[in-house]
C-alpha cells in the first residue's frame, strides 16, 4: 500500500497475490513471484504454485 | 429483647444460632439436613432448646424454592399473554451461553409451549389502549384450561402492563372466577418493570413455585404448631428480609435466594456495630464461594439474577456472586501443562483426600494441610481427624506432574485457588466500579479465614475481618434480620418533559403499598422507608441508582436529582455529558420494619499480648516459618498479634502473613491489617 | 514458564477486558451496543498481538489482531503519547466494515509504551446513503458512510475537537453517536488505567515475559487440538443468493481446508470475484471467520489471544468476495458473508470432526435498519437491529431455536424497549412452524416479527440472505426454512416482497424504501438445516414437535412419514 508523498491519502493498494494481505510500501518486504506479481512471502509463492498444479490435475482427471 | 433462633437449612447441614437476651449468650450448633422433609432436621435441632415455647422468634432460611427451580419440580403452568407473543419465553433474547460451544443446548422455559395462550388486548408504549381486552375470549380460555384439568398454576404477563395493569388484573379476575382455587401470578404484582421476556420469565417462575412452596410452608406451619411455635416463624426472602409464611407463599419467587442472604445481613449488622462502612464478604465453603458487598452500611440489591443461564428471575435480591470453587476444588494439569484448580469438586463425599473417605484427588484443603496451614489434629475443633499422609500423597502426584517439590506444588494450588476467588471479588468490586482499597474483606465459611490474608494481598484490599462464628455466619445473620419489602416500577420519563405529578403519584403509591404489605403481615414497629430512582442519559440502556428524599417531586428535589446524576455518572464511569437529557426509568422503594437487635456481648480488656498455645511450621510464599499458634478462645479485647501467626478456632483457622498484624476488637472480631 | 503467574495474569487481563465491556454496555446509546452487545474489548502488545480479550462479539474477537497490526503500521510508535486515543474504521486497512469503530489507547509504564487497550464497537449510524449503516444497494464504499483512517480522537488526554466536529457533521444522529463514542473512550480509559496498574504491580519485564509465554501456551494448546484431528484436504462450496445489485446472480464461497499436523490452512481460492453490491468481506472478516470456525472445532477453554491463531493460515485472494479491493462496498460481508464462510468451513470439516460441527444455521442477522424524524420529538432516529435464526442440527442434538448467528452473540431488543424508542408497533413475534430442517436431529426454528409503522415515514434498508437458498442439511438431513421480508401497504390485503412492492433488484438486500404510516413489514428469519436421516428420528420426538406446534401435521407426514389417528 502506497501513500501519497505528503502522507495524507493512499495512492495505491498492494496485496499479496496469494493470501491477500496488504503489503505496506517501505514497511513490508514484498517478494516478486515468477509471474512478476507481488507476494508477501516465498511461502505464498510456493503455495499458489502447488495449488494451481493440484487443481489443474483435478480438471484433467475429471 | 427477644429469644431468637436463626436457622439456615443448607445442602449438607442445618445451622442453628440462638440468642438469649437475659444472658446475652449466643449459642450455635448444627445437624444434618433432611432433604426429603427439611422441617424434620429443624425439629431435631430444636430438641436442643430447653423450652421452645419460650422462643419469641424463629427465622428460617430455606432452599425449597431454589431446589424446586434447579431440579425443575414445580407446577404445571399455563401462560397467558398478549395476542402474537406466546413464543417470547422460547425465543428469549437470542444470545448464547458462551462462544464457540457447538454442544450448547438452549435453556427451556418453565412452561410447555402447548400451555402458552394468547388473549386479544394491546397497550401502546405510552400506555394507551390500542385494542380492548376481549373478555369473552379470556373466559373461554379459562374454561378450556379448567376442562384440560392438569394445569396447577397460571402466569399472566401482557405487554406494557407495567404502565397500566388494568388488562392483566382483569384477566386475573376472570380466571379467578372460573378457577377459584387456582394459584395465579400476574407480572404487575411480581415485578412491574419493562422488558417483556424478563418479566414473563419471572412471572412464570412465581406461578411455577406457588403450589410447591405453599404446600411446603403449610406442612412446616403444622409441624411447628405441633410444638407450639407455629405463630413465631419468619422466613428469609432473597432481599434479606423476613416475611411471614403466608406472605412468602403469596410471592414465592422472592424466596429463590434465602439462606446465603444471612451472611450479608450479618455483615451489615457488623458494619453498624464496628463502624466499618465498606465491607466485601467472602464466604468460602467446600464447593462454592459467595461474595457480596456492604457499601456505606447497606447491602447491594440486584434484579439481574438467573436461576440457570437464560432464565432470569428479576426480583430484588441481595447481590451475591457465587462461584463453584471452594476447599474441595480439585487440582489438575490441563492439556497445555498448566496447573488448574476446579471447577470439579470432591464435594462432601468422598471429599478431599485428607478426609480419608477414599478421595484421591488433591484438593485445596489437602494443599492447606501440606502447607501446615490446616492442622490435621484440630479440624472442626478436633472433632474430625484429617489424614495428612493422604493429603501428601494426593498433592505429591501433582508435584510429580509439574516436576516441582510437593510444598511448592501445594503453594501453587493455593495461589491458583486464590486467583479463582479473586475473580469473584473483582466481579462484585471492580466490575461495579468499586475500589478495593476502600474495603474490608470479611471472611466466613469454613475455608474463608484460611484464605482471607492472601486474598487481601492479591486483591489490594487493605483490611480484613474474621467475625465470630464464621462457620455459621448466615444463621447468625438471621437473628438480626428485619422484615423488608422491596417495590420497583418502571415509570419512564425524561428531564426534558418531566411530569412531576405523575412521578409523585407513582412514588406515593409504591411507598404506601410497600408499607401496607408490611403491616398486613403484622410488621408494624419501627417502619423506615427508603426511596430511589434509576436513571440514565436518554439513549443509554443501563441505569444508575440515586436515592430520593421522599415522595414529592418538586423543583428543588428534581433539580438536585439531575445534578446528582451527572456527578454520579462522572464518578462511576469517568465522564459526564453536561446538559444532556436524563431519562428516569424505575422508581424503587424499600420498606423495612426494624427488628430489635441482640446486644452483643463484649470481651474483657486484655493485656494486648496474648499467649500462643504453641508453634508450628507453616509454608509461606518465601518458604517455611515456625509460627506461633493462638487459640481464639484465649483472646481478649485489644489483644494484638504480629504475623506470621496462626489463629485456630472450632470452625476454621486464620493464617496471618508475615507483614500483617491482627487486633481483637471488644466484640471478639479479628481485625487484620497489612 | 511460570504457570502460576501466567494463570493469574491471564484471568486478570480477561477480567479487565470484561470490565471495559461493562462500562461500554452501561454507558453507550445505540441499542446495538447496550442491548445487543455488539462490541469487543481487548488488550494488545506492541507487536500488535492480541494478548487478552473478553467474550463479547466473536466477529470482532477474530478481527482484532489484524486491525491492531494494520494500525501500528501507520502510526509510528514514536508518535504515540500518553493520553492519546486512536480511532479507526477503515475496512481496507484491517477493518471489518464501516460501522465497526476501533479505539486504541496506549498503555505506558514508567513513561515507556507497553501496549494498548482496545475497544471495537458497532456504531449504528455512520452516514452514507442509507440511515443505519446497512445500505443494501451500495456500489462503492462512499455509499456506506464515513471512512476513518487511524486518527487521534484524543491527544495527550484532551479531545481533538477538529476530529470530533468532522465525525459528528457526517452522521444523522450526532447526539447518539457522541454518546457511543464517549462510551468507547471510557472503556479504553478503564483498560489503560487497570493495565498500567498491572505493569506497576508485577514489573514490566515480568508482564512481558509472562505474556510471551501465555501466547506460546495458547499456541501449544491449539496445535495439540489440531494434531488430534485427521490430516487431509477438505472442500466445500456454498452460495450467496444476491448482492442487491445484479439481479439473480449467485455468488460462490469456496473453501479448501488443509489440515496437516498442528497447522491448518484455510484457502478461499475459487470464491467469486468481488460483487458489485455490499456482500463483500474484507480480509479482516475472512480472517475472523476462519478463526471463528476453528475455535468452534477446538477446545473452548484455550485462552483467546493471538497465540492460538498462529497455527491458522488464511489464503484470501484479493479482489474476491472474501477479500474486497477498494472501493467496492462491503458492509454485509461482516454480518452475512462471515457466517456463510464459517458454515462452509464446517461443511468441509463435517467428515473429519462430526461432533464439532452443525448443519447450516440461518446464517444471517436480518439487518433491518431504518431511520426517520420522530413526530413527537422532531429528533432524527436511526436503528440498526438484528434478529435470531435457527441453528443447524448436530450429530447429538437438535439445532437450537432462535439464536443469533454464529459470528455474533447479540441479544434481540425487547418489544417494550423497541416500541418505546422507535415509532413501530410490533404485532407479533412467533416461531415459523416447519422451518427447522427435518432430520434425526432437526434444525432450529426461525421466527417472524410483524411490525406496523406509526410514523409518517420510516426509511428502511436491509442486508439479509436465505430468502432463496435454504440452509443446507447434513448427512441426509433436510433443508431449513427460508427467510423473507414482506410488506403490506396500508389499505392493501396482499403481502409483497420488496421486489414486488418497490421494484428492488433483490428481496433480501435493498435500501431506502419509504414505509408509510399504516404499512406493515414482516421479517421472517430462516431456520437451520437438519442433521441425519429424518426416518431415524424417534417417533416420540416427532409427536412432541407436532403437539408443541413446532411442526405441522402436513410436515410430519411429508418429512417424517408420521401421522396420528384423527
Amino acid at each position: 500500500m502506497k501513500f501519497s508523498q505528503n502522507g495524507l491519502y493512499i495512492e495505491s493498494y498492494t496485496k499479496c497475490t496469494n493470501c491477500g494481505v496488504l503489503i505496506y510500501d517501505k514497511i513490508d518486504q514484498a517478494v516478486k513471484g515468477p509471474d512478476n506479481a507481488s507476494y508477501c512471502s516465498s511461502w505464498c509463492i510456493d503455495w499458489k504454485k502447488d495449488r494451481d498444479a493440484r487443481r489443474s490435475k483435478v480438471k484433467v482427471t475429471s | 429483647m427477644q429469644n431468637i433462633i436463626g436457622i439456615d437449612i443448607g445442602g449438607t447441614f442445618t445451622d442453628f444460632v440462638s440468642y438469649d437476651p437475659k444472658t446475652g449468650e449466643i449459642h450455635n450448633w448444627k445437624n444434618l439436613t433432611t432433604p426429603a422433609e427439611p422441617i424434620d432436621g429443624v425439629l431435631e435441632g430444636l430438641e436442643r432448646v430447653e423450652d421452645v415455647k419460650k422462643l419469641d422468634k424463629l427465622r428460617l432460611g430455606t432452599t425449597i424454592a431454589t431446589n424446586a427451580l434447579l431440579t425443575r419440580r414445580g407446577a404445571k403452568v399455563a401462560y397467558v399473554t398478549t395476542s402474537g407473543f406466546r413464543d417470547v419465553p422460547f425465543i428469549q433474547r437470542g444470545d448464547r451461553r458462551s462462544h464457540y460451544d457447538i454442544t450448547w443446548i438452549k435453556t427451556k422455559p418453565l412452561v410447555a409451549r402447548r400451555n402458552c395462550h394468547e388473549v386479544s388486548e394491546r397497550l401502546s408504549a405510552k400506555g394507551e389502549v390500542v385494542e380492548a381486552l376481549d373478555e369473552a375470549a379470556v373466559r373461554a380460555l379459562a374454561q378450556k384450561i379448567k376442562a384440560q384439568g392438569d394445569i396447577e398454576a397460571i402466569a399472566i404477563c401482557t405487554l406494557f402492563s407495567y404502565i397500566d395493569p388494568a388488562h392483566e388484573m382483569r384477566v386475573r379476575d376472570i380466571f379467578a372466577e372460573v378457577l377459584p382455587e387456582m394459584p395465579i401470578s400476574i407480572s404487575y404484582d411480581v415485578l412491574p418493570k419493562w422488558k417483556e421476556y424478563d418479566r414473563a420469565s419471572t412471572t412464570i417462575a412465581d406461578a411455577y413455585l406457588k403450589p410447591i412452596v405453599s404446600d411446603n410452608f403449610r406442612r412446616m406451619q403444622k409441624r411447628l404448631d405441633g410444638i407450639g411455635i407455629g405463630g413465631k416463624v419468619g422466613v428469609i426472602k432473597s432481599n434479606g428480609g423476613e416475611a411471614t409464611l403466608d406472605g412468602a407463599a403469596a410471592a414465592p419467587v422472592q424466596m429463590t435466594l434465602s439462606g446465603p442472604t444471612g451472611a450479608v445481613v450479618a455483615t451489615r449488622a457488623l458494619s453498624r456495630l464496628t463502624g466499618i462502612n465498606n465491607i466485601v464478604t467472602f464466604d468460602m465453603g467446600g464447593t462454592s464461594t459467595d461474595c457480596s458487598t456492604v457499601v456505606d452500611g447497606m447491602e447491594h440489591v440486584t434484579t439481574s439474577f438467573e436461576i440457570e443461564w437464560g432464565i432470569p428471575i428479576q426480583v430484588p435480591m441481595i447481590d451475591i456472586h457465587t462461584i463453584g470453587a471452594g476447599g474441595g476444588s480439585i487440582a489438575w494439569i490441563d492439556k497445555g501443562g498448566m496447573l488448574r484448580v476446579g471447577p470439579q469438586s470432591a464435594g462432601a463425599a468422598p471429599g478431599p483426600a485428607c478426609y480419608g473417605r477414599g478421595g484421591e484427588n488433591a484438593t485445596v484443603t489437602d494443599a492447606n494441610v501440606v502447607l501446615g496451614r490446616i492442622n490435621p489434629d484440630y479440624f472442626l475443633g478436633g472433632k474430625m481427624k484429617l489424614d495428612a499422609a493422604a493429603a501428601h500423597r494426593a498433592v505429591g502426584k501433582i508435584a510429580k506432574a509439574l516436576n516441582i517439590e510437593p510444598d511448592a506444588a501445594a503453594y501453587a494450588m493455593v495461589q491458583i485457588a486464590n486467583n479463582n476467588m479473586l475473580g469473584a471479588l473483582r466481579a462484585v468490586l471492580l466490575q461495579r466500579g468499586l475500589d478495593p482499597r476502600d474495603f474490608t474483606l470479611l471472611a466466613s465459611g469454613g475455608a474463608g479465614p484460611v484464605h482471607v490474608c492472601d486474598l487481601m494481598e492479591i486483591a489490594g484490599i487493605p483490611k480484613g475481618l474474621v467475625p465470630n462464628y464464621p462457620g455459621q455466619f448466615s444463621a447468625f445473620g438471621f437473628i438480626m434480620t428485619d422484615a423488608r419489602v422491596d417495590r420497583h416500577r418502571t415509570v419512564q420519563q425524561t428531564s426534558k418533559y418531566f411530569d412531576a405529578a405523575r412521578a409523585t403519584a407513582a412514588m406515593t403509591e409504591l411507598a404506601n403499598s410497600a408499607v401496607a404489605e408490611l403491616t398486613q403481615y403484622g410488621y408494624t414497629q419501627g417502619i423506615e422507608v427508603y426511596r430511589s430512582i434509576e436513571a440514565r442519559y436518554l439513549g443509554q440502556n443501563h441505569e444508575l441508582e440515586l436515592s430520593f428524599p421522599g415522595n414529592d417531586f418538586n423543583e428543588t428535589t428534581i433539580a438536585d436529582l439531575w445534578d446528582r446524576f451527572h456527578a454520579e455518572h462522572e464518578a462511576r464511569f469517568g465522564f459526564a455529558i453536561p446538559g444532556e437529557t436524563i431519562e428516569t426509568v424505575n422508581l424503587k422503594v424499600v420498606a423495612i420494619s426494624v427488628s430489635e437487635k441482640p446486644e452483643m456481648k463484649t470481651l474483657a480488656k486484655g493485656s494486648g499480648k496474648p499467649e500462643p498455645r504453641g508453634t508450628r511450621r507453616v509454608r509461606y510464599e518465601e518458604g517455611w516459618h515456625e509460627v506461633p499458634v493462638f487459640n481464639r478462645e484465649d483472646f481478649k479485647d485489644g489483644d494484638k498479634v504480629q504475623g506470621p501467626a496462626v489463629v485456630e478456632e472450632n470452625a476454621s483457622v486464620t493464617i496471618l502473613r508475615p507483614e500483617q498484624n491482627l487486633v481483637v476488637d471488644r466484640f471478639g472480631n479479628l481485625l487484620i491489617a497489612s | 514458564m511460570d504457570f502460576v503467574t501466567m494463570n493469574i495474569l491471564e484471568s486478570t487481563m480477561v477480567s479487565i477486558c470484561r470490565e471495559m465491556g461493562i462500562v461500554l454496555m452501561k454507558t453507550s446509546y445505540s441499542t446495538i451496543f447496550n442491548e445487543a452487545l455488539d462490541f469487543t474489548c481487548g488488550l494488545a502488545d506492541l507487536n500488535g498481538d492480541m494478548i487478552a480479550v473478553a467474550d463479547y462479539c466473536p466477529s470482532q474477537i477474530g478481527g482484532m489482531p489484524l486491525l491492531v497490526r494494520s494500525c501500528l503500521k501507520e502510526i509510528p510508535l514514536s508518535e504515540i503519547e500518553e493520553g492519546d486515543v486512536i480511532l479507526h474504521n477503515d475496512p481496507y486497512r484491517g477493518g471489518l466494515h464501516t460501522p465497526e469503530h476501533t479505539f486504541f489507547k496506549p498503555i505506558f509504564a514508567d513513561g515507556e509504551l507497553m501496549g494498548f487497550a482496545v475497544a471495537i464497537g458497532h456504531i449504528a449510524e455512520v452516514g452514507g446513503m442509507a440511515p443505519g449503516g446497512f445500505c443494501g444497494e451500495a456500489t462503492e464504499i462512499f455509499h456506506e458512510g464515513l471512512r476513518i483512517p487511524p486518527v487521534k480522537i484524543k491527544k495527550r488526554g484532551k479531545d481533538n475537537i477538529e476530529v470530533w466536529k468532522l465525525l459528528l457533521a457526517n452522521v444523522r444522529t450526532p447526539r447518539v453517536n457522541y454518546g457511543d463514542l464517549r462510551a468507547l473512550i471510557a472503556a479504553v480509559d478503564l483498560g489503560e488505567k487497570q493495565m498500567a496498574g498491572i505493569f506497576q504491580k508485577y514489573g514490566r519485564q515480568k508482564v512481558q515475559d509472562t505474556v510471551r509465554d501465555l501466547l506460546l501456551y495458547s499456541e501449544r494448546r491449539m496445535r495439540a487440538e489440531l494434531e488430534a484431528l485427521p490430516d487431509g484436504r477438505f472442500n466445500f462450496i456454498d452460495h450467496i443468493e444476491s448482492d442487491g445489485i445484479e439481479e439473480d446472480r449467485k455468488h460462490t464461497i469456496e473453501v479448501e481446508v488443509t489440515k496437516k499436523g498442528g497447522d491448518i490452512i484455510v484457502d478461499y481460492t475459487g470464491s467469486s470475484p468481488q460483487a458489485a453490491g455490499p456482500i463483500n468481506a474484507t480480509l479482516g472478516v475472512a480472517t475472523s471467520a476462519a478463526y471463528n470456525a476453528v475455535l468452534h472445532m477446538t477446545d473452548p477453554s484455550i485462552p483467546r489471544n493471538s497465540g492460538c491463531f498462529r497455527p491458522i493460515r488464511i489464503v484470501a485472494p484479493p479482489g474476491t468476495i472474501v477479500n474486497v479491493d477498494f472501493p467496492a462496498p462491503e458492509v454485509g460481508g461482516n454480518t452475512e458473508t462471515h457466517p456463510r464462510i464459517v458454515g462452509a468451513i464446517m461443511g468441509a470439516m463435517a467428515k473429519a470432526v462430526p461432533n464439532r460441527i452443525m448443519a447450516a444455521e440461518g446464517a444471517t442477522h436480518c439487518n433491518f435498519v431504518f431511520g426517520g424524524v420522530d413526530a413527537d420529538t422532531g429528533e432524527f432516529f436511526a436503528c440498526y437491529d438484528l434478529e435470531a435464526v435457527g441453528w443447524g442440527g448436530r450429530a447429538f442434538a437438535d439445532g437450537n431455536d432462535a439464536v443469533d448467528s454464529i459470528n455474533g452473540n447479540c441479544r434481540i431488543t425487547p418489544v417494550e424497549v423497541y416500541e418505546t424508542r422507535f415509532p413501530w408497533r410490533i404485532e407479533s413475534l412467533a416461531f415459523n412452524a416447519d422451518s427447522g430442517g427435518a432430520g434425526e436431529f432437526r434444525g432450529g426454528l426461525g421466527y417472524t416479527k410483524q411490525m406496523l409503522c406509526l410514523n409518517k415515514e420510516i426509511i428502511c434498508s436491509q442486508m439479509t440472505d436465505r430468502h432463496l437458498i435454504a440452509p443446507w442439511g447434513l448427512n441426509g438431513g433436510g433443508e431449513g426454512g427460508t427467510g423473507a421480508t414482506l410488506v403490506q401497504k396500508a389499505g392493501e390485503e396482499k403481502w409483497k416482497t420488496m421486489r414486488e412492492a418497490y421494484g428492488k433488484k433483490s428481496t433480501s438486500r435493498y435500501s431506502n424504501v419509504s414505509i408509510r404510516e399504516g404499512d406493515r413489514v414482516k421479517l421472517v428469519t430462516p431456520g437451520g438445516g437438519g442433521y441425519g436421516d429424518p426416518g431415524k428420528r424417534p417417533k416420540e420426538l416427532v409427536r412432541d414437535d407436532l403437539h408443541e406446534g413446532y411442526i405441522s401435521k402436513d410436515f410430519a407426514k411429508r418429512a417424517y412419514k408420521y401421522q396420528e389417528a384423527e
